[in-house]
């Protein structure tokens, strides 16, 4: 994909500023598209039918959406800290697109192939948090500020099992790259993490080779479990029902954004669902391999067309991202939302007790096999 | 301890039991009318914007006395023994012109009160209930059929039918008045010749 | 000048200036979420030195955990919807002579220190293997006994913020 820019544009800044707004322009259009399913399928879901008059189905009703907020008054409110009002939102979207850099989008396209991949991640949605907070602070209005902590408060927690998930992944391929991590699921949809991760030996991209055999069948329930409680904590980490407590609209009217409109408020949404999309990405490639296909292989490679298996590639990864967010719509339009003392006690006596078990056992597990 | 896991096991078999619910319910038929396309059928009674129909009203002014916020205003003319203002398709003879007989139904509060007390049932509420306007004062729904000439006109024949009535009345009023006082004259004079020859205690009526 | 002088500059300014504010500030807060920046920026010159498992782990530890607990610390014990949380100047004396103290030892061990200057960067890429490795290997000691300091610092701050009242336990 570098190598296709450069080869049209030459090397100089432009190719960069490209090569980087490229997950921008994927992020805006699925923003858009989420946006759409989260009315549709909530409204289906309540046996409605949603938005039926802008164009066939009101299927360009989020473009309507963000006309709207394009052309609201954006207001600053008189009381609140100016700078860090302002700030927040640029903050918080920084927090989530930043993340994208080290996200394979197919095995040509990705931002940074870190070596550092899940953990890198998982730092820079540390900053985000900090715009969050800057938002609520800022605001100067309880509701926003009572919702800031509670959001902050649910992110952080939720790190530890998500990150402990994760590790347990990282424990088993011993890398943390993720390109490393989708080409050790490669060979068909057996080998992925959640059906108990490879079953023959696989070399990596980094050229480490992984030993596997068909006795890890017995990570099968390991690693499942080990998805169910990322793509918990990932629910929790996004602030998406049952865990929207920092969002209770009958509450806290909507949580550190209720000041906030127009654009800036845009931002904060846009960071959510990029979040949102973040977090279905990553539980696809630790679990359901990324990229891969299915069936092991592209139809780009079997008829001999180079250029198509990136792009097929790239479709697998959407569409699986796409599926772990309809199952968070779906969620949402299924469950009520939790106490906070719910939410603790699930974060801190349920799933950091079983990760940290699971984490011991497939250590263990890895080092005798 | 036994509780924690139950209650673990509960967790994930009763959100999946729920999400089987929501699954299925994307795929019942939906409830939605799509409003301004299809509109739904409305019930026999329903009570929305009032109807009068003129041809048949005999501008009785029950309606108006009957509605609770005073959203009806009638006004009304005799009609001249010369004018025939035809009968309604009860049988009812029109006696009034009606100037003035409107509606504002931004007043209204549906209840149909003023339905009922209607002897010719004229007045009536339909079923039609999108008539908002941009601004409140097309909302006074103006059902007079008389134009502003025929009602200038009417007045003032009006005026002078009721002027000519007066004087004739005046006359005959003052005709009577001289009637009785001769009549009170005559009966005067008769009493004060009777008192000539009556006993003072058989006193005559006074009228 | 190239890319990554530019960089080097933009960072070394975004660290240096948001570290002004931090220290002249009046405004806590205001100096919390100017830390931010300074993180940040450490963290990009981490990055062109090549450290990257290091700048990552700067953004983990400080930003993820450090400055959201110190924010949280300002905003819970001080009238949360206040905007007023300033810093004053107290013990004037003693500070100027302790930061005397520390500032003369520094510059002292800039100037004397050897640095190990090289004209180019070693091609590294990725320090994380290597890093792991020598924690688990070489440095194995010292890697354990801060993994067991920082569980009885946690142990002990559980300790302390746990209940004493035994009734309100049992309930
Ligand atoms: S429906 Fe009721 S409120 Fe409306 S005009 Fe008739 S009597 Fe008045
Ligand atoms: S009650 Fe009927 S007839 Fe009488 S004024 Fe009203 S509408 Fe006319």
């Amino acid at each position: 994909m570098e190598s296709l820019l450069t080869s049209i544009l030459g090397t100089n800044l432009l190719t960069t500023v490209i090569y980087c707004a490229l997950p921008l322009v994927f992020v805006l259009t699925y923003a858009l598209i989420a946006v759409l399913g989260e009315v549709k399928i909530s409204a289906w879901m309540q046996d409605r039918l949603g938005p039926m008059r802008t164009g066939p189905w009101g299927i360009i009703q989020p473009l309507a959406d963000v006309l709207k907020l394009l052309q609201k008054e954006d207001i600053t409110p008189s009381a609140s800290d100016k700078f860090l009002f302002n700030l927040a939102p640029f903050v918080t979207f920084m927090g989530s697109y930043a993340a994208f850099a080290a996200v394979p989008f197919s095995s040509q396209y990705i931002g940074a192939s870190l070596d550092l991949g899940i953990f890198y991640v998982f730092a820079v949605g540390s900053i985000g948090v900090v715009g969050l907070m800057m938002a609520g602070w800022s605001s100067n209005n309880k509701y926003s500020m009572y919702g800031a902590m509670r959001s902050v408060a649910q992110i952080v927690s939720y790190e530890v099992p998500a990150a402990m998930a994760l590790m347990i992944i990282v424990i088993y391929t011993g890398t943390l790259n993720l390109q490393d991590i989708i080409v050790a699921q490669g060979g068909g949809i057996w080998n992925w993490f959640v059906f108990g991760g490879p079953k023959a030996d696989v070399v990596l991209a980094s050229g480490r080779e992984l030993q596997a055999s068909w006795a890890n069948l017995v990570f099968l329930p390991l690693f499942l479990a080990t998805f169910v409680m990322y793509y918990v904590s990932a629910l929790a980490e996004t602030n998406r029902t049952p865990f929207d407590i920092p969002e209770a609209e009958s509450e806290l009217v909507s949580g550190y954004h209720t000041e906030y409109s127009g654009m800036k408020f845009a931002m904060f949404f846009m960071a959510e669902y990029a979040n949102m999309f973040l977090v279905s990405v990553v539980a696809s490639i630790a679990f359901f391999g990324g990229w891969q296909s299915p069936y092991g292989t592209t139809i780009g490679a079997l008829v001999g067309v180079p250029w198509l298996s990136p792009v097929e590639e790239f479709l697998w990864l959407a569409f699986k991202g796409f599926f772990f967010v309809f199952v968070m719509i779906w969620l949402r339009w299924t469950l009520p939302r939790l106490r906070v003392d719910q939410l603790m006690y699930m974060c801190w006596k349920v799933l950091i007790p079983f990760s940290f078990g699971i984490a011991l056992v497939v250590g263990f597990l890895v080092m005798i096999m | 301890m036994s509780g924690y896991f139950t209650d673990i096991k509960d967790g994930i078999w009763t959100v999946l039991v729920g999400m089987t619910i929501t699954w299925k319910h994307m795929f019942v038929k939906k409830v939605t009318i799509q409003y301004p396309d299809v509109k739904r059928e409305l019930p026999d009674r329903v009570r929305n914007r009032l109807y009068v129909n003129m041809d048949d009203c005999i501008g009785c002014d029950q309606c108006a006395k009957a509605c609770p916020v005073n959203c009806i205003t009638i006004e009304t003319l005799k009609a001249l023994p010369t004018d025939d203002l035809g009968s309604t398709s009860t049988g009812n003879k029109k006696r009034l012109w009606m100037p003035v007989f409107d509606i504002d139904i931004a007043k209204c509060c549906y209840c149909g009160l003023c339905v009922f007390p209607c002897p010719t049932e004229c007045i009536e509420m339909t079923d039609v209930f999108e008539f908002s306007e941009y601004h409140r004062k097309d909302l006074v729904y103006h059902f007079g059929t008389m134009t502003p000439e025929e009602i200038t006109v009417k007045r003032a024949e009006v005026e002078e039918y009721q002027r000519e009535q007066d004087a004739k009345k005046a006359a005959a009023a003052a005709a009577a008045a001289a009637a009785k006082k001769a009549e009170a004259d005559a009966a005067a004079a008769a009493k004060a010749s009777e008192a000539a020859n009556i006993p003072p205690d058989t006193t005559a009526p006074v009228s | 000048m190239s890319y990554t002088d530019a960089f080097f500059y933009f960072f070394a300014a975004l660290t240096v200036g948001s570290a002004l504010v931090v220290t002249f500030s009046r405004s806590v807060i205001y100096a919390a979420f100017a830390l931010l920046f300074t993180f940040l920026g450490v963290a990009g010159l981490y990055v062109l030195l090549q450290a990257d498992f290091l700048a990552v782990a700067q953004i983990m530890v400080y930003v993820g955990g450090i400055l959201i607990l110190l924010l949280f610390g300002v905003m819970l014990t001080t009238r949360v919807t206040n905007a007023e949380i300033t810093t004053g100047t107290v013990q004037g004396l003693p500070a100027t002579v302790v930061v005397g103290i520390l500032l003369g030892t520094l510059i002292l061990l800039v100037s004397r220190a050897t640095w190990n200057v090289q004209e180019s960067l070693p091609d590294v890429t990725g320090t994380t293997t290597e890093i792991g490795e020598r924690l688990l290997t070489t440095f194995l000691l010292p890697f354990e006994i801060a993994g067991i300091l920082l569980l009885v610092a946690i142990m002990g701050a559980a300790m302390i913020a746990r209940s004493t009242d035994k009734t309100k336990e049992a309930a």
